[in-house]
């Protein structure tokens, strides 16, 4: 591993010469002026960020990359081979078996389709709520956004407090009241990854409130009047001049809110373990790369991921692109 | 008057009831909302408190949100239980420790290489622009297991080293090197000739004459830093060694909340106490750095 370090060290920096001979070949072309002493000094400025950048960010990726391809076993580092697409293979024999891999992208995507919609949407509503001003509305704001600074683990072993099986569990207690029977919410398949959908909305969706609060004093407010003027009622504020200001805030937000939703690992790894009712993509490539220790295997899942992401979220900065 | 009157969308001004009608829907549906958002938290509150017998009683009445009126002289048992027999406040002070130093190396480390992109010319720049926006875009938590196992080969198997290996990969974010480089070509170069003219090399211009002009973006890096250290349970637990013997642990307060939740016969009280320590951090520093926090939404993602 520390050779092919080394390789992947000396092809980066041959790239960077060539870019930098290319520059200063092309210089008087582009009329740049290179001064000796201003590119050392810069360079000196660089190295400790791309020394750092360069072992911890770009060698994971490409080693990730390559280990797809191997059968890399964490406690045998000296003995990885060369498999070609057998992880793959065997990713898609998991699948159509109907093994944990195949719960783990059906409880992903359950997940991504349950709290995009269920954040975004309540994070839009709380917004257009609280602006206005009021003294309440300042009141209302500060409670929307507390679950926020509770962190997402203390929400997740809080929420295991709230959700506990019996009496004892906060949420059973106030049904309870009512005369609803007491019931396993985290260990039933069919209301474990609704819960974990809620209450990850109930934990974010005030962080994305803010970002649309500040989208929405961006709006001038003389467009409203405008729109008044024409005639516009309520709803057509809001979709011609309310949503049209908001659009590059909705589009950074449904990238973000999308990519974290993927990454789901957090509430199921803290609250339920690992369950085939709960399992998601990141935990199964967890478990797998860390717990049950093949590289390889994980890093394959982490590729089709990465390129699952990657491709959603191109396709949705082209949708919504400005027109 | 009149010709106002006919315009299509006049609409005369509402009369003192509707609209006290109207405010009063408003302050409803705010309560009952806010009510949802922060009866778990009241919850969590209110149950650190108690003890556990207390706790038992409570369920299942309106109690469960309210503190142990009856014994309030023990309110803060949990808390001191917690703090002296759970060692907790050693899992802070590592965490506080990791926060300040991996506060100084980034802005240091990713400052330095946000000023040489953005105000410096050098044989090789566009590749490296390249390559800020090429890793921006890449997820990067999805390299995780090849990371570990990276630093695992770096730092060897010695227990002490690992604490480097919780520093070093925090001290590194592209994101912040790319809101240094737009904060950087902000700022007008005649700050900088004047300083030149003096006499004064690089690191002179950036440590005494834009480091202080950029206190704004200093301060949103190190809010979300410090937020980010803070709240990170996952890469610890996994490069740390789980605390053993009775040495002090090198865990963050967030991994060790995993530990502590799992240690026999503590009580639900005692959990929610240690929930609360872990949170007020953080609940400081958004009060604090309100400001800062949102002008990081205004700087970085909102211009991608």
């Amino acid at each position: 591993m520390t050779n092919t370090s080394l390789i992947i060290l000396g092809l980066f920096i041959c790239a960077f010469c060539g870019f930098a001979v290319y520059d200063l070949a092309t210089a008087k072309r582009h009329k740049e002026v290179y001064r000796a002493k201003s590119s050392i000094t810069a360079y000196l400025m660089l190295l400790p960020s791309v020394a750092l950048a360069f072992l911890f960010i770009l060698l994971p990726i490409l080693y990730s990359l390559g280990y797809a391809f191997t059968d890399y076993y964490l406690l045998k580092p000296n003995e990885i081979g060369f498999v070609f697409l057998d992880n793959f293979a065997e990713l898609f024999k998991e699948i159509s078996e109907k093994g944990m891999l195949y719960n783990a992208i059906i409880n992903t995507v359950t997940f991504v389709v349950g709290v995009v919609p269920l954040q975004i949407g309540l994070a839009l509503l709380l917004a257009l709520f609280v602006n206005r001003p009021c003294f309440g509305s300042k009141i209302f704001k500060v409670c929307f956004f507390a679950p926020v600074v509770i962190s997402l683990s203390v929400t997740a072993f809080l929420w295991e407090q709230i959700l506990a099986p019996g009496e004892g569990g906060l949420l059973n207690a106030m049904l309870g009241m009512f005369g609803v029977p007491p019931h396993d919410w985290l260990r039933d398949p069919n209301t474990a990854m609704p819960c974990i959908i809620v209450l990850s909305a109930w934990q974010g969706c005030g962080y994305q409130m803010l970002i649309f609060l500040s989208g929405l004093s961006n709006i001038r407010k003389d467009l409203y009047e405008a729109a008044a003027l024409d005639g516009a009622n309520g709803w057509h504020k809001f979709w011609n001049v309310t949503w049209v200001g908001l659009r590059s805030t909705f589009v950074y937000i449904l990238i973000t809110v999308f990519i974290g939703a993927c990454r789901i690992l957090t509430q199921p790894m803290l609250m339920t373990g690992y369950m085939s009712h709960t399992v998601t993509l990141s935990y199964y490539m967890y478990n797998l790369g860390y717990t049950e220790r093949w590289v390889g295997e994980s890093s394959a899942v982490a590729l089709l991921m990465t390129i699952f992401i990657g491709g959603v979220t191109l396709i949705q900065r082209r949708m919504f692109r400005e027109k | 008057m009149d010709e106002i009157k006919n315009l299509p969308n006049f609409r005369p001004n509402k009369t003192p009831v509707k609209k006290t009608v109207k405010e009063v829907i408003y302050y409803v549906v705010g309560i009952v909302l806010s009510l949802i958002f922060i009866l778990p938290i009241l919850y969590m509150l209110a149950t650190s408190t108690k003890s556990e017998s207390a706790y038992a009683e409570s369920v299942g009445t309106l109690s469960m949100f309210l503190p142990d009126f009856a014994n309030l002289g023990i309110a803060f048992d949990n808390y001191k239980s917690v703090l002296v027999n759970y060692d907790i406040w050693k899992y802070a002070l590592n965490s506080f420790i990791y926060a300040a130093i991996v506060i100084v190396l980034n802005i240091l480390i990713n400052g330095l290489a946000g000023y040489a992109m953005a105000k410096l010319t050098f044989p090789g720049k566009k590749l490296l622009s390249f390559m800020i926006i090429f890793l921006i875009v890449v997820p990067v938590e999805t390299s995780i297991i090849p990371l570990y196992s990276i630093v695992k080969i770096m730092l060897g198997l010695k227990q002490e080293m690992s604490v480097i290996g919780v520093i070093l990969p925090a001290a590194i974010s592209i994101f912040n090197i790319f809101l240094f480089m737009q904060f950087f070509q902000n700022i007008p170069k005649e700050y900088e000739e004047a300083a030149r003219m003096d006499g004064a090399n690089t690191l002179d211009v950036f440590f005494k004459v834009i480091m202080p002009l950029s206190k704004p973006i200093l301060a949103t890096v190190a809010v979300f830093c410090f937020i980010g250290v803070w709240n990170d349970y996952l890469w610890p637990s996994m490069i740390l060694p789980a605390a053993d013997d009775g040495s002090w642990s090198l865990l963050p307060i967030q991994t060790a909340l995993i530990t502590i939740k799992s240690i026999e016969g503590i009580t639900t009280g005692e959990i929610m106490a240690s929930l609360v320590i872990t949170s007020i951090p953080i609940f400081v520093t958004y009060v604090a750095a309100q400001k800062y926090i949102v002008q990081g939404f205004g700087t970085s993602g909102l211009k991608m």
